[in-house]
């Protein structure tokens, strides 16, 4: 029997910046494996360094030190352009802030990682997943002309067109009321669960970091695994 | 189609229908257009005016010969494409039934002339008439002067050498008559045909030859370009309006030289424009970029989709440039056309070529800093939005502004002195902008501080975004300083050209006058009211020795040729007078006027500046002259600088009178009669039949009409680049406004008066356009200084009037148009601000 490699492995990465001060260190060496179809979210409060790490992981910005592999590519030793090459064909993203380009109707806006990928008939593929997102009404539709509730699921439809192996999701719900919130919380791990993506979400929200697997968290730049149930406030 | 083709293509779509593209589409719409109208408009409108000139020479190209020049020139010439046409000149004995006069023989073919025409009138002295027609064998047209001095009537006979003309016609004018109120002698025009008959062009007369050309440039200049090696400097001279050191010739000069400036500036106001709409074209798609890149674009793809962006931008933005300029120039030619006759019909290419050639210019140098800046946004953006680019090198942004503008220029005016001060008058404005900047800065820092009024706020957010308004003030400053240099320019030089010409200017002149007639005429001015001039004792010497030391090299012919109008005289002779005022539009360069004379010392002479320096003389100087049989030694103790635009006689030589105290002279002055006065003319002369009059109306009204009609076309210029000017100030309020809308959607959601922050936004453009009128108005000066010294060579001066003017104007254009910015924003509600931010 043979194990299946690990989609994220890191080891001992670490991440300095340059400020008026001097060199910071911001991440300490972190190592950890997310396996394949798993699901993790990075809890932690604002400034603890999740957002850092979820750049690193997904190729969006280097490493100090240390070593990344995603899906047995060593992403610590790749170029700008190899870094982009592996996110078009492994990743998919989701942002708080939706990050849609606003001068694409929404429909173009999902087709837009299939053709950066080059993939067939990107634009029967975008309408299919809109479709599924509940969303073909609004097909033409600008993102200034959708609620951030239909923005947010038109990028969930962009996220998995590409039928990333990874997705990465940086505060999902974090712009939107309760009620959206479920939904897009809803959509995304049934999209996840349906094409069985790796998920690697960050969040301060302990309600939908419980609905992953795993929770690890992150302070002034550590990161631990959280063991104990995590405490769910009301309304966060 | 390839992804790359379709993604640029569906982007481009969009924001143009979304009007995301309209100021970077303006801009070039805007550099194309005002290239093109400008370019075409003054390529016109020199056509129209070059043509009107070429009255003067009446042709295009003049070949003088003072010989018969090979007839395989002229069948060449029409091989070339060119017509021509040609003139025998001789001087010759006119014989009336009871007079003689020594005449100008113009003996010309049946095409002459090529260009104006020839005018006769009814009686001597009446008003001019222009005829089409010449004079038929065995007639003539003579000078009004000529029936005084022979003492024949119109319809009588006069005999010229061996043969006899009947007098048909009273000639007014030939267009290439030259004029000079010294040893002019009257015309007689008459057919080539008849020359022969009168044997006066026998071996020993002087005859001169003029032959016209008129055709295509190019077939001229080819035609030139054959025939130049075969030319012989001493016998031949060809000649273009252009060569023409008039005042007419040098006013079109200078109005060339005024379009070809305008037609600069606006390349520059261009630039400033796309730079400002490339910059903020750039910041725009920081988010787009960042969110590709993240979805796996790699950098070449990014790159390729935004350089074809920018194509399809151009493209768009040069086919609706070159529309608009053409029909913006169309409308200006139209509305002009009672005024100049410009022609539609035929189409320059050059001008649109020139246009084309900006807007690719101007697009891709001027968008390759902001485009260099945009490949360079990292993904990480997506996460991290204050991560804009990780490209920020200022001396790159400028240096390759600065590049592409001088190249620009120089390519566009081919003229190395007006591109270089302009463009280091627009290095000076920067350097100083930068420093005002920030002292601005550290002003800000106190004023910015305190109780929150809309002062407070604006001086606040001017220290805020140093930089920013640092590169703001300076394309403020820019756009002010070239409206102003064009502004500046086209009143001055207007204001020179009608001071040639003031009201009053004379335009009768009176010479051969004794000195009883003299008296006589004053009597007859004052008693008729006719406003003359001074009356100038002249008198003739020959030039003959420096310091003792005999004149080798006299004055050439050539020189006396290439000096007009008044300067002419100067050949074997010299028109010497006397008196100790100093001429009106002379001014004493070196030296004292002859008033400062003491009895004792040697006879002072006053010598004209530039004849002085040509024959090499200089103060202290003595100077022999040759009246007749009697030796003038005078010594030179001053030099004069003469302004020989003036219609008025200007003398190379003044003496003291007392230097000449023995001779009677004659007189020479000037009048002004009015148009309706005309009729007087004779009857004021009549009893002064033997003095020479001159009249130079005809010549007057067309300087007057060639001036006005330059004048009305430099305004029209003015407009357009004020127009273009407004259009940029426009498009950089739109820009930073853009930049604004993060903080006054803050302000507004914080619950800011709306009052509070449009005044606090007026007041800080009031601020930004104050000190850019400022700055433009002090840069300003440099720019004219030597642009009016060493280009235009005019008199330079002080234009205190626009250091007050500037602030006032920039203040108020900039806070007007910051208040039109600020409105449209402020008019939509918290919610609708927040998502324009988005």
């Amino acid at each position: 029997m043979t194990i299946a490699p690990a989609m994220i492995e890191t080891k001992s990465i670490i991440k300095k910046v340059i400020t008026s001060e001097g060199e910071l260190q911001i991440l300490q060496p972190i190592s950890f494996t997310v396996k394949p179809g798993q699901s993790v979210a990075i809890i932690g409060a604002s400034g603890s360094g999740k957002s850092t790490l979820l750049g690193l992981l997904a190729g969006l910005d280097e490493v100090s030190g240390g070593h990344i592999m995603i899906d047995g590519e060593a992403l610590h030793s790749m170029d700008e352009e190899q870094r982009a090459r592996l996110r078009g064909e492994k990743v998919g993203f989701i942002f708080q802030s939706f990050m849609l380009v606003q001068s694409l109707t929404a429909l173009e806006n999902i087709m837009l990682p299939a053709e950066i990928a080059g993939l067939s008939e990107p634009k029967k593929r975008a309408q299919k997943i809109l479709e599924q997102v509940g969303l073909d009404h609004r097909a033409n539709h600008f993102p200034n002309q959708l609620s951030g509730g239909e923005q947010q699921r038109v990028a969930i439809a962009r996220a998995f067109i590409t039928n990333p192996k990874i997705l990465f999701a940086d505060e999902p719900t974090g712009n939107l009321d309760s009620t959206n919130s479920t939904k897009v919380e809803n959509l995304l791990f049934d999209l996840n669960k349906e094409s069985n993506t790796t998920l690697v979400l960050v969040t301060h929200d302990h309600k939908l970091a419980q609905r992953c697997q795993r929770q690890l968290h992150m302070d002034a730049g550590e990161l631990t695994e959280q063991t104990k149930p995590l405490k769910v406030v009301s309304g966060e | 189609m390839s992804t790359v083709f379709q993604l640029a293509w569906r982007l481009f779509k969009h924001e143009a229908k979304r009007g995301e593209l309209t100021i970077i589409l303006l801009a070039i719409v805007l550099s194309v257009g005002s290239v093109l109208s400008l370019s075409l408009f003054s390529e016109r409108l020199q056509g129209a005016l070059t043509d009107r000139s070429a009255e003067f020479i009446a042709a295009d190209r003049q070949l003088r010969s003072r010989e018969l020049v090979d007839d395989a020139w002229l069948s060449k010439a029409s091989e070339f494409n060119l017509n021509s046409a040609y003139q025998v000149s001789t001087r010759s004995m006119v014989f009336g039934p009871k007079e003689l006069a020594l005449a100008d023989l113009r003996a010309v073919d049946a095409n002459y002339p090529l260009k104006g025409s020839i005018k006769v009138a009814l009686q001597a002295f009446g008003v001019p008439q222009a005829t089409a027609e010449l004079p038929k064998s065995g007639e003539v047209w003579i000078d009004s002067r000529l029936f005084q001095l022979v003492q024949v009537e119109l319809g009588g006979n006069v005999d010229i050498g061996d043969a006899s003309f009947k007098i048909t016609k009273v000639l007014s004018e030939i267009p290439d008559a030259g004029f000079s109120v010294f040893n002019t002698e009257p015309i007689v025009l008459m057919s080539t045909e008849d020359l022969a008959k009168t044997n006066v062009t026998g071996p020993g007369s002087r005859v001169s030859y003029k032959y016209y050309f008129t055709g295509e440039t190019s077939d001229l200049d080819d035609y030139y370009d054959w025939l130049r090696p075969q030319l012989n400097r001493d016998v031949h001279r060809w000649t273009s309006i252009e060569d023409d050191d008039s005042a007419i010739g040098r006013s079109i000069a200078r109005a060339e030289q005024f379009f070809l400036l305008a037609s600069l500036l606006a390349i520059v106001l261009a630039a400033v424009s796309i730079a400002v709409a490339a910059q903020r074209y750039s910041q725009r798609h920081y988010d787009p970029v960042a969110i590709m890149k993240t979805l796996g674009a790699g950098k070449s793809m990014v790159q390729r989709i935004y350089l074809l962006q920018i194509c399809f931008i151009t493209l768009l933005g040069i086919i609706l440039g070159v529309t608009a300029g053409f029909i913006l120039q169309q409308i200006v030619v139209m509305f002009l056309a009672d005024i100049v006759e410009v022609s539609l019909d035929i189409w320059h290419w050059r001008p649109l070529a020139i246009a084309i050639f900006t807007g690719i210019i101007c697009s891709v140098l001027f968008s390759l800093y902001p485009l260099l800046q945009l490949f360079s946004v990292p993904p990480l953006r997506v996460l991290r939005r204050d991560i804009n680019t990780t490209l920020s090198s200022k001396v790159l942004q400028f240096s390759t502004s600065g590049i592409a503008v001088f190249l620009l220029m120089w390519v566009y005016s081919q003229d190395l002195m007006i591109s270089a001060i302009l463009f280091v008058s627009g290095i000076i404005l920067v350097v100083l902008l930068l420093a005002v900047t920030h002292v601005l800065i550290a002003l800000g820092r106190k004023l910015g501080s305190g109780s929150m009024g809309s002062w407070t706020l604006a001086w606040a957010r001017i220290r805020r975004r140093a930089m920013g308004n640092s590169v703001q003030l300076i394309s403020f400053s820019i756009t002010i300083m070239l409206l102003l240099v064009v502004l500046v320019m086209r009143n001055d030089m207007v204001e020179q050209w009608r001071d040639q010409l003031p009201e009053g200017t004379p335009n009768y002149f009176v010479s051969n006058v004794t000195e009883n007639q003299r008296i006589g005429l004053e009597v007859q001015f004052a008693q008729n009211n006719v406003t003359g001039g001074g009356f100038y004792p002249v008198a003739r010497g020959r030039f003959v020795a420096i310091n003792d030391e005999k004149i080798r090299t006299e004055v050439t012919k050539e020189d006396a040729e290439v000096a007009n109008e008044g300067r002419q005289g100067l050949g074997r002779e010299a028109n010497l007078t006397w008196g100790t005022e100093l001429q009106t539009g002379n001014k004493i360069v070196e030296g004292e006027w002859l008033d400062s004379w003491q009895e004792g010392e040697p006879y002072p002479l006053s010598i004209e500046s530039q004849i002085a320096g040509r024959l090499g003389v200089k103060l202290g100087d003595e100077l022999t002259f040759n009246i007749g049989s009697e030796v003038i030694k005078s010594t030179v103790t001053s030099l004069r600088e003469v302004n020989w635009q003036t219609m008025q006689p200007n003398f190379y030589f003044v003496l003291h009178p007392k230097a000449v105290e023995n001779f009677v002279p004659t007189y020479i002055t000037s009048f002004s009669l009015d148009e309706s006065r005309k009729a007087e003319i004779t009857s004021l002369m009549a009893p002064f039949a033997s003095v020479t009059l001159f009249d130079v109306d005809a010549r007057i009204n067309q300087l007057r009409e060639i001036i006005d009609q330059v004048s009305m076309a430099v305004e029209f210029i003015l407009i357009l680049v004020l127009i273009a000017g407004a259009l940029v100030l426009i498009a950089q309020v739109q820009a930073s406004m853009d930049e604004r809308l993060q903080e006054l959607t803050i302000l507004r959601t914080l619950g800011a008066k709306g009052w509070m922050i449009r005044f606090s936004v007026i007041n800080e453009f009031l601020i930004i356009g104050f000190v850019a009128g400022l700055m433009a108005a002090i840069a300003n000066e440099f720019s004219l200084y030597m642009l009016q010294t060493q280009v235009f060579q005019m008199e330079a001066g002080l234009h205190l009037e626009y250091w007050v003017i500037a602030p006032i104007v920039g203040a108020l254009t900039v806070g007007f148009l910051g208040a039109i910015g600020c409105w449209r924003l402020l008019s939509l509600n918290t919610g609708e601000l927040l998502r324009k931010m988005v």
